[in-house]
């Protein structure tokens, strides 16, 4: 695991990605700051099922980092849309063949290369917590958002509390990507299943359905993303998430060391 | 089973649903040869290449390679390098960085990817993006892949696919080169002059089933030679063809000449006798030839035979 861990690393981590990738992550910040103290709204206006952050909740001491939390939230299925690819387009290219005949152990490898994506998702997500904290101390007045508490100390506290819940979130869609790729192993059908699934699927039978909001991971995933809805709570919603990531893993690394793989 | 041979396969098969890739498959390949696969397109080459190298399961029987079972292809993965189906590499990494990624994946030794790099004539290519290789360069990183971790064992499927006769020249040399080392080198190919030139050890596949196994010579010798006869003029064929049944020999008529099988003794000697019987029944002959068997002559024997 630890050998396919450092070859996904290797990939990764190019050098002439950096100076592209640090001014997307910018972009991103800036951008997502800017949507979500835009869409924040007084506490009595918004109702408990809205995923958008209050007014009160963003002068808070969690302020800050609650951006950053927000703003992921709201990129859940290009998320999930991008470990689909990821995973999908190794069968696609014929480099899982390529990988096997270097590392034949097959849960080796797919954890490896999973945790080698989930290190690098940890590094992005924490560059990013602190541009989009920065860039939403620049750009809070102009939306009557007071930061002052945001330097507080309990303002760590929930910087690392938002930063391990969105992990969760990145690692939930991670896996089920992961998961929906290796079951189809093509890019496109699996696209158009994770696009199906994150997108108006669940959402449809959530409507129909209401406890479809406790039950569906897409839907569990999103209530972890912006700390739990009026329907489920972030902990029942994370711990219920975990469950899935276990048994999507199981699903994952059994239909993987079983296959053939002949493309 | 015993360890003396580098690759054992014993009833090896595989069936997708009614369809058989590879049935009962028997053959041995022993070690430090150079071992031609042939068979033509959908013979079960590659597939049984795949069943090898631990990628696809069998359905039955069972296989060694370097004294390993096939189940359980981590035992011997370190020691076995492979280029299987065409070279699939990620395009947007450079080929030196492609084989820095295989060589941590399998713990092979980082310090010898400029040497392989150079072996395969990539050198100064070396930090050019793999996605904009041509064709025979892909090929020629593939190898290198192959060959990280100096294996014991080298699995080629098909490497002059899509080469221009310039890059089958050159991968024909390097697969000599591999050779050298003192390794075992399986090669697959269904061209099969390719194959005659670079292996000394042959399987011969069709619809999944070896039909032949052994060393490349006895292949060929197998088949008897000819002698071709071609009078002057062609209005002296029946003549001919007289002095040639005289002699007990069996003949083709191919347009204006006679092929002559040989099924034993020296050609060249039957070649002078017949070239004397014919100067002394008054027939000129514009043209006397040996025709060695060659592989390609070899195998049609062997397809037709089976058919």
């Amino acid at each position: 695991m630890i050998a396919a861990f450092r070859a996904e690393w290797t990939r990764l981590a190019q050098r002439r990605l950096l100076l592209p990738g640090a001014i997307g992550l910018l972009a991103v910040a800036f951008g997502g700051a800017a949507l979500v103290l835009s869409a924040a709204a007084p506490a009595g206006r918004t109702d408990a099922e809205a995923l958008r952050p209050t007014i009160e909740s963003l002068t808070a001491s969690g302020g800050g980092t609650e951006i950053f939390r927000s703003a992921a939230a709201l990129g859940g299925t290009l998320v999930f849309i991008l470990f689909v690819g990821l995973f999908s387009v190794e069968y696609s290219r014929g480099t899982y063949r390529t990988m096997l005949l270097h590392q034949p152990r097959r849960v080796a490898l797919l954890s490896g290369k999973l945790a080698g994506l989930l290190a690098f998702a940890a590094l992005v997500l924490a560059a990013l917590e602190v541009a989009m904290w920065t860039a939403g101390r620049l750009e809070a007045s102009a939306f009557d958002v007071g930061t002052a508490r945001w330097t507080s100390a309990g303002a760590l506290g929930s910087a690392l509390g938002d930063y391990g819940m969105v992990m969760l979130w990145v690692t939930g869609y991670a896996v089920f990507g992961m998961t929906v790729a290796i079951l189809v192993r093509s890019v496109a059908p699996a696209l158009a299943i994770a696009v199906a699934w994150a997108g108006p699927l669940e959402h449809l039978v959530n409507r129909a359905w209401s406890p479809a909001r406790e039950w569906f991971p897409g839907l569990l995933l999103e209530a972890v993303g912006v700390g739990g809805t009026g329907g489920v709570t972030a902990t029942r919603a994370a711990v219920t998430a975990v469950a899935y990531i276990v048994v999507f893993c199981v699903i994952t690394a059994t239909v993987f060391s079983r296959r053939d793989i002949a493309a | 089973m015993s360890d003396e041979f580098a690759i054992e396969l014993d009833g090896l098969t595989k069936r997708y649903g009614d369809r058989t890739a590879v049935d009962a498959l028997r053959a041995a390949i022993p070690p430090r040869t150079v071992a031609g696969v042939i068979g033509p397109n959908g013979a079960g080459k590659t597939t049984m290449m795949a069943m090898l190298l631990g990628l696809i399961r069998p359905t039955a029987g069972s296989g060694r390679v370097l004294g390993e079972s096939i189940t359980r292809p981590e035992r011997y993965a370190g020691r076995v390098g492979a280029l299987l189906e065409g070279p699939a590499l990620w395009p947007g990494l450079t080929g030196a960085e492609n084989l820095r990624v295989l060589a941590r994946l399998g713990r092979h030794d980082e310090r010898a990817i400029p040497q392989l790099l150079a072996l395969v004539g990539l050198a100064d290519r070396a930090d050019d993006r793999f996605g904009r290789y041509s064709l025979g360069m892909k090929q020629r990183l593939g190898i290198a892949a192959a060959l990280l971790g100096r294996p014991e064992l080298v699995v080629l499927d098909e490497p002059t696919n899509g080469l221009d006769p310039a890059g089958i020249r050159e991968m024909r040399r390097l697969i000599a080169t591999i050779a050298q080392e003192a390794r075992t080198v399986l090669v697959s190919s269904h061209i099969l002059s390719e194959i005659e030139q670079v292996c000394d050890w042959l399987i011969v596949i069709d619809g999944g089933r070896a039909l032949y196994t052994g060393p490349a010579t006895a292949f060929a010798g197998q088949t008897a030679p000819r002698v071709t006869l071609a009078p002057l003029h062609p209005e002296d064929l029946p003549a001919l063809a007289e002095v040639i049944g005289r002699r007990g020999l069996i003949y083709e008529r191919d347009s204006d000449r006679l092929s002559v099988r040989l099924d034993g003794g020296d050609a060249r000697a039957e070649a002078a006798i017949l070239n004397r019987a014919s100067i002394d029944a008054g027939i000129d002959l514009a043209d006397v030839h040996i025709e060695r068997p060659t592989l390609e002559s070899a195998y049609l024997d062997r397809v037709r035979a089976a058919a």
